[in-house]
């Protein structure tokens, strides 16, 4: 890691934290050479998890890069009533594009996932947005011009 | 040695199957799977050169090598899928956008996929020795859940060669429009190198003449 913040929605940071523990506990028992923990055979528990099973290296490098995630985490925190109607991190925006709605969640560079909708803060875009109200156009520049209407800015109830 | 010879011939298929974003856009004579793996990888690996000490350039390029097999079971998708049209008009008219789904419909379609190409994935590996099984799955998760900085800086890099690719049979046969892979670029690259790749693309194929769409 370089050392840079990772921002994290408490939910994906609960998550991990759960990973980290569960992965420890894994680790121990497979240096002791015992059963694999209990938890890998709760179905909450994500079953790729037990790959690392196989794979002492894998799960080494999990855990080292969960603890440098760890470490150097910021809580994504909802912004003052007064900042609400303001994009920043945490904001799941609905947006018009092309004339197409859309749905977006601006995100710390960890939990970014395009696919789900779920826009990296580092991205163009994600820059582009932060700092913008709903009922302004915000135009992102690339060859050819794409205009995002913002209509609606919501932060989950904390 | 039996088990090893099935599963090249299994992913010499690859080299056949085009890749279908290019299939349905009418593009003459597309790539295959593994062309685009070729380039991918050697992509990677210098691109990677360009990130901190630490990086793991072998990973990468194992990644890369790997990140695609599960198409020779669960063929290659693209986000157009669910809504392409029959009418050649109509999706041509498709193709100037990049699709837009709502929160439910993004997850509904990524499930899908994952679920596709994971049984892809075991379904071709199940016969290879223990060792190489375990790594290609790790990679492949790694790579599908970016569990690693390497994970999540080649996941970014293997759509900036699909970009390149688009942008190259723009520059020869004007299509596809480039539209967008341009907004899909700005909204899904955050890595810095690649960011900085993409702007050089734009100079170097839009200096003199830029896309209309």
């Amino acid at each position: 890691m370089d050392g840079k913040k990772y921002y994290l929605t408490k939910q994906r940071l609960q998550e991990l934290e759960k990973e980290h523990n569960s992965l420890i506990s894994f680790e121990k028992s497979k240096l002791l050479g015992e059963e694999a923990p209990k938890i890998f055979e709760s179905e909450d528990m994500n079953p790729e998890f037990l790959s690392f099973q196989e794979d002492m290296s894998f799960l080494r490098s999990r855990i080292k890069e969960l603890e440098s995630i760890l470490s150097n985490h910021e809580l994504i925190k909802n912004p003052p009533k007064d900042k609400k109607n303001i994009i920043g991190l945490g904001a799941k925006i609905l947006v018009e594009i092309d004339g197409k709605k859309d749905e977006f969640t601006i995100t710390g560079t960890l939990e970014a996932n395009p696919s789900l909708g779920k826009i990296s803060n580092e991205s163009p875009v994600g820059r582009a947005l932060i700092g913008h109200k709903a009922g302004d156009a915000v135009v992102v520049s690339s060859p050819i011009k794409t205009v995002y209407k913002i209509k609606k800015i919501k932060y989950q109830s904390s | 040695m039996e088990n090893l010879l099935k599963f090249f011939t299994e992913i010499g298929k690859l080299k056949k199957m085009p890749r279908r974003g290019w299939v349905i856009r009418d593009i003459k004579n597309p790539e295959s799977i593994a062309e685009h793996t070729f380039r991918v990888a050697i992509m990677g690996w210098f691109l990677g050169e360009e990130k901190k000490k630490d990086f793991d350039i072998e990973k990468i390029i194992k990644m890369a090598l790997i990140h695609d097999l599960c198409e020779v079971y669960a063929g290659d998708t693209t986000p157009y899928d669910s809504i392409l049209p029959k009418g050649k008009k109509k999706r041509r008219e498709l193709m100037k956008t990049w699709p837009r789904f709502s929160e439910k419909e993004k997850k509904n379609l990524a499930d899908k996929k994952y679920k596709k190409e994971k049984e892809g994935l075991e379904k071709l590996i199940k016969d290879l020795p223990p060792k190489l099984k375990h790594q290609v799955k790790m990679l492949w998760l790694d790579y599908e859940r970016g569990l690693s900085p390497e994970g999540r800086f080649f996941k970014q890099t293997d759509r900036v060669e699909s970009f390149l690719q688009a942008v190259e049979y723009w520059e020869t046969y004007k299509k596809p429009p480039q539209k967008p892979y341009w907004d899909q670029a700005k909204e899904l690259y955050d890595d810095p190198v690649l960011l900085d790749f993409i702007n050089n693309m734009d100079k170097r194929f839009h200096h003199t003449k830029k896309p209309k769409e």
